[in-house]
């Protein structure tokens, strides 16, 4: 019986969500558009990410290169480093792991502001005001995930590759000329596209889910918490799902 | 503001002033719970008409309804002439923005100062008013809740009292012809509740809107409310005055005013 509920509840959570998505879609191409809470919002999720990203992005790229060196050293192919570790981070690693950091930093910070301003009554004065709230904070939001999450999704490759050629350079001696060559004689732009086109979805994903859960905050301050909490857990979910669905439909497409 | 308040309010204006809100029997349950079952009311222009009623009876949810943050199950609401439950988007905005409304926790937008607050509505239905025009406006509605030297500040820094006084000042600065306070002294210390009564009246006095009080507080009855209606049951239950309701001999009246 319980277990009933929970479906019954997953199920109900899943068509509003998908409700919520068909709104956002139905009110982001019609004017009023909100440009300056837009840009704003740009800045906050775009710009004010940058540094967790970066960081993250540096970490990665350097740990890679160091952990795989000795396992391709075995096979004498350490020539393959700079080819291997660029194809990772492009096609999975970069995009992946980004999603993942604004899923954490974006979708938490969207789901405990717009539910604090659920329930202290601050969107219902928003909306008494003649402010459609849907339009000013719903939409805003997600265009800017939508738009800023592949921008910091590029710099994190970028990053990763200089950060692997730091990896590549604490115990060899490796021109950043030869490194950068070898990097881009082995991508191709089948294995960029694909991976640049599913960051769209992910912020998306990322941005609907987190003003969903807020948009949708009750019981009090408890309710705020729990907002955030399952607006990262959703969004992070549903970044893997997404990268399931694109790695099938670029195989289908030959482009693996 | 400085002037010495009657004891109680003026007298209400006759039944031959024009209705600015009508509402006829409107209902609203909450899945079993029935809130409000057949309520009829009439505001009239100029007047600050108060809703009586115990906590939970229904009296925010009326208020609710009557901007549309809650959709009724049945009835009628007429505001200004308009027929609010049948109007698309645009128009009922375009009503909302005649209607002010005051919420008992203020609302007002933490992440914002005091003039923000007070620009966002101005500069999203005028915006074609020149940056003096704003500035002018929010300094007028600031002087008139009494509270000029607040500009700057975030709500985190204000008392109760005076949020609820900006909250006031923010539902000003459209000019709205109707105003809805909900619990408008309910958790202020009572200076601060009388000076809250004071500022209702001086509004109704200088920009000549039409009120519904929403509270339980009979001071307020007294002092600010032209006419009271007592919600009970989900129904308006009784109307009149407060010297009408005191010196009523119906039982659930005298009970209301012994106990409250």
């Amino acid at each position: 019986m319980e277990r009933k509920a929970g479906i019954q509840r997953i199920l109900m959570e899943v068509g509003d969500l998908a409700y919520f998505t068909g709104r956002f879609f139905r009110n982001a191409f019609y004017p009023r558009f909100e440009w300056s809470e837009f840009l704003r919002q740009c800045t906050v999720n775009g710009y004010r990410s940058l540094p967790l990203v970066a960081i993250t992005a540096f970490i990665m790229g350097l740990v890679l290169t160091v952990q795989s060196r000795p396992t391709l050293a075995n096979f004498g192919a350490e020539s393959m480093l700079p080819s291997m570790v660029a194809i990772s981070m492009v096609r999975e690693i970069a995009p992946v792991i980004t999603a993942l950091i604004c899923a954490g930093k974006i979708g938490s910070s969207m789901g405990a502001e717009l539910g604090s301003m659920k329930v202290t009554e601050q969107i219902d004065a928003m909306e008494v005001s003649g402010t459609n709230p849907f339009r000013y904070l719903v939409v805003t939001r997600v265009w800017s995930t939508i738009l800023m999450l592949p921008i910091l999704v590029v710099l994190a490759m970028a990053i990763s590759i200089w950060a692997s050629w730091v990896g590549v350079n604490i115990k060899d001696v490796v021109s950043w000329e030869l490194f950068y060559r070898q990097v881009f004689e082995s991508l191709e732009f089948s294995d960029f596209i694909p991976a640049f086109i599913k960051t769209y979805f992910f912020g998306l994903a990322i941005g609907v889910v987190g003003c969903y859960k807020g948009f949708n905050t009750e019981k009090g301050t408890e309710g705020v918490g729990q907002a955030a909490h399952s607006a990262v857990v959703v969004a992070s979910l549903l970044v893997f799902i997404l990268d399931l669905v694109a790695v099938q439909v670029t195989d289908l497409m030959g482009l693996n | 503001m400085e002037e010495k308040q009657p004891d109680t309010a003026p007298a209400a204006p006759d039944a031959s002033t024009e209705k600015v809100i009508s509402i006829r029997g409107l209902t609203k349950s909450f899945g079993e719970k029935k809130v409000l079952q057949g309520f009829d009311l009439d505001v009239r222009r100029g007047e600050n008409l108060m809703v009586l009623g115990k906590s939970g009876s229904g009296k925010s949810v009326l208020i609710k309804c009557i901007v549309r943050l809650l959709d009724p199950d049945a009835g009628s609401i007429s505001v200004l002439g308009q027929d609010v439950l049948t109007l698309d988007q645009e128009a009922l905005d375009r009503v909302r923005v005649k209607i002010g409304f005051l919420f008992q926790s203020s609302a007002l937008y933490d992440s914002m100062t005091v003039k923000e607050n007070l620009e966002f509505p101005l500069r999203r239905h005028w915006i074609d008013r020149k940056h003096q025009d704003v500035d002018a406006l929010v300094e007028e509605v600031l002087t008139a809740v009494g509270l000029p030297q607040t500009r700057e500040m975030y709500p985190s820094e204000l008392s109760g009292g005076m949020r609820r006084r900006i909250g006031l000042a923010r539902t000003l600065i459209l000019k709205p012809e109707i105003v809805l306070y909900d619990e408008p002294t309910t958790g202020l210390d009572p200076i601060s509740g009388k000076e809250i009564v004071e500022l209702i009246l001086e509004l109704q006095r200088t920009y000549g809107t039409s009120s519904i009080i929403i509270s339980h507080d009979l001071h307020v009855a007294k002092l600010a409310a032209n006419r009271i209606a007592l919600l009970h049951e989900g129904r308006n239950y009784l109307e009149g005055t407060y010297k009408d309701l005191l010196d009523s001999d119906d039982p659930l009246v005298k009970k209301f005013f012994i106990f409250m």
